[in-house]
């Protein structure tokens, strides 16, 4: 893969083409409900700022390689085969697009997400693969086609923070903030001039009908009062996520007994306490201790549903005390 | 691309196709309502038409204009344009040179990341008259072109213009479907009718064109929806207008100012029975509850956060 980047600067802020967007989108609400991954082109420019102009799919057998967290163990074993077809895919489409003039530097990857889930040991891996092998610079843009239908679009995108990626290369087990794991930066959409004149035809019902023949108004779609299903949604996640978790403390009281016990069988002296203490932090450095980096995603998720449900709730108070004043007005109106 | 001698169809990189005569002329009719090409409609993704654009930005240095192929579905007349790719062409006078083997490769690429759409024509950006400095959306070579990718597709090809020389302060998209014109059994000419076409979007992409949109009205390309509260404003003011609109009519047609509509009419009324009446106390009890059970879940995720960040500080200082 070519990857030239001039800058060693690091990204803070993405522009995203409209063309690469709709294609992201495209790729993404076709193929629900899998979850699908592609290809990221583009360029840096100046300030710390990558310029994303195009994107495109990887084939069908790569899908799952991204999945929820759960299958996605299972997942990688059997993608291992058709990851080798999928690099070439991959090759031979940057090869192709060069023809026609696209910008042929791969900057990253891009993958659908379901309600904002996104801190899983395999994206992890992933970009970690990416931001290792290609460059430290590359991004992972994540589209969300559940909170999109929600009227707002969502896009996202991160990168792993350093100390993430040192963490991880070194293979230690210690502590990070959960927050300091993905650093998010922020997306604009940006278009060219000829494209911005077509979208400001459109959007003046230029070329037909683009009101009611051209698809539903989503503009509205924002103003729909069930909260429920949303919130049932993000609460089951929630409680799977908590409990997973949970076991995984479960684990780690777990080890750290096994570690206890085994020094008290084999010590029982004076010194016991200091011993105790140094096996403890030996135990960590094993590589059969239990890995915290899984425990830290798992909070990072947890705050982000929480997040979510936080910003979800401040649309939905608004929405209900405007129906009300709506009712009260009717009922003073009516008398 | 390689200019090679005309050879035939199977072997060479790039397909070479030489008009053998000046009389085999493109026309384009100007009118869509010829009665001897069956009705038929062109719904066309944003998605192709930006990708038209960005493959004519980057288009080769002296080159007239871009062409590619067209991806997506039939289903009788409706022919449903989703996706396209760029392939590389040179014409000189007469001649034009398509890259035939990359169209080849570049569709089983395609086809292999989504099986489901099939060639349903070829794009075209208008070409500029070096002389005249007009642009034309259909070229004498097109019906080489369009001859090609007729043997590319099950069905008739569509061709979609896209006018980029920008003189109509607009950018004109046109549909065509082609018919020979043959004449004591010689064929004589291609006819270009234009066929109806119109841009459709998937709700998804309706979000994020609107959202393009919105971003090319303020300066600094930020969206204004990205605030919860601003959005729920926007979206209301929105409803207000319409609400606003509706009964502006209403009221002239009240007045005798504008000719009643029995559909329409029917319409606003069907509208207004579809908004539920509900008794006060039930809509009391309704809002309590839903405001019960919001407040109920910010209370649980705010407790989870807190414990999240409890167990942060007690890692963090353990942990070293």
């Amino acid at each position: 893969m070519a990857a030239i980047f001039e800058s060693s600067s690091p990204v803070t802020s993405v522009k995203l083409e409209g063309l690469a967007a709709l294609k992201i989108i495209k790729h993404c609400q076709e193929s629900l409900p899998t979850m699908v991954t592609g290809s990221l082109l583009g360029l840096m420019i100046e300030d710390g700022c990558l310029e994303i102009t195009h994107a495109f799919p990887f084939p069908e057998p790569l899908n799952d390689k991204g999945d929820i967290v759960k299958t996605a163990d299972e997942a990688n074993v059997d993608d291992e085969a058709a990851a080798l077809d999928g690099h070439e895919f991959q090759l031979e489409m940057m090869k192709m697009l060069r023809e026609v003039n696209v910008d042929n530097n791969c900057i990253g990857w891009y993958q659908s997400m379901y309600l904002g889930t996104h801190s899983t040991p395999s994206l992890l891996d992933n970009q970690l693969a990416y931001q290792a092998d290609l460059s430290p610079n590359a991004v992972v843009v994540l589209y969300d086609p559940m909170q999109t239908a929600h009227g707002s679009l969502v896009l996202k995108c991160y990168r792993l923070t350093d100390e993430a990626v040192k963490l991880k290369t070194s293979g230690k087990n210690t502590f990070i903030n959960p927050r300091e794991i993905f650093q998010e930066v922020p997306v604009t959409l940006n278009n060219p001039g000829l494209v911005r004149s077509l979208l400001r035809d459109m959007g003046d019902g230029l070329h037909g009908p683009y009101g009611e023949e051209g698809g539903p108004d989503t503009t509205f779609d924002r103003l729909d009062l069930s909260t429920n299903p949303y919130l049932e949604k993000h609460l089951e996640f929630l409680c799977t996520w908590v409990d997973d978790l949970a076991s995984e403390q479960y684990k780690f009281q777990h080890y750290t007994r096994s570690l206890r016990s085994n020094v008290d069988t084999r010590n029982k002296g004076r010194k016991a306490k200091d011993e105790l203490a140094q096996a403890i932090q030996e135990g960590w450095t094993k590589s059969d201790a239990p890995r915290r980096m899984e425990s830290l995603l798992m909070s990072n998720q947890i705050r982000t549903y929480c997040d979510q449900v936080e910003k979800f709730t401040g649309g939905g108070f608004g929405k209900l005390f405007m129906t009300s004043g709506i009712h009260k007005e009717e009922k003073t109106g009516a008398n | 691309m390689a200019m090679v001698a005309p050879t035939t169809y199977g072997s060479s990189p790039a397909l070479i196709l030489t008009k053998p005569a000046r009389s085999l002329a493109a026309v384009a009719a100007a009118s869509a309502s010829s009665e001897s090409v069956p009705a038929c409609q062109v719904n066309v993704h944003p998605l192709v038409l930006l990708s038209v654009l960005d493959h004519h930005t980057r288009r080769q240095e002296g080159a007239g204009r871009v062409i590619g192929t067209l991806l997506g579905k039939r289903n009788g007349d409706t022919v449903e344009i989703t996706n396209s790719f760029a392939v590389p062409h040179a014409e000189r006078g007469d001649e034009v040179a398509i890259g035939k083997d990359f169209n080849r490769q570049m569709l089983s690429l395609h086809l292999r990341a989504n099986p489901r759409e099939t060639v349903v024509g070829w794009y075209a950006t208008a070409l500029p008259d070096e002389a005249t400095g007009e642009s034309h959306c259909i070229a004498d070579t097109s019906s080489l072109i369009h001859e090609f990718y007729a043997g590319e597709c099950d069905d008739d090809p569509i061709h979609l213009v896209v006018d980029t020389a920008l003189k109509a302060d607009a950018i004109a998209l046109r549909a065509y479907k082609s018919t020979p014109v043959v004449i004591k059994g010689e064929p004589l000419a291609n006819m270009f009718h234009e066929i109806r076409l119109s841009v459709r979007s998937s709700e998804a992409e309706r979000i994020c064109v609107d959202r393009m949109i919105g971003a090319t009205d303020s300066p600094d390309g930020a969206d204004p929806t990205q605030d919860e509260g601003e959005a729920l404003r926007v979206s209301m003011e929105k409803l207000l207008a319409m609400l606003e609109t509706c009964s502006e009519y209403v009221d002239k047609v009240v007045d005798g100012s504008v000719p009643a509509d029995d559909a329409l009419g029917m319409d606003i009324s069907e509208c207004l029975s579809s908004i539920p009446r509900i008794r006060p106390e039930a809509f009391d009890k309704m809002f309590n509850d839903s405001l019960q059970d919001l407040l109920m879940v910010t209370y649980l995720s705010n407790i989870t956060k807190t414990q999240l960040t409890i167990a942060e500080k007690l890692n963090e200082s353990l942990g070293k």
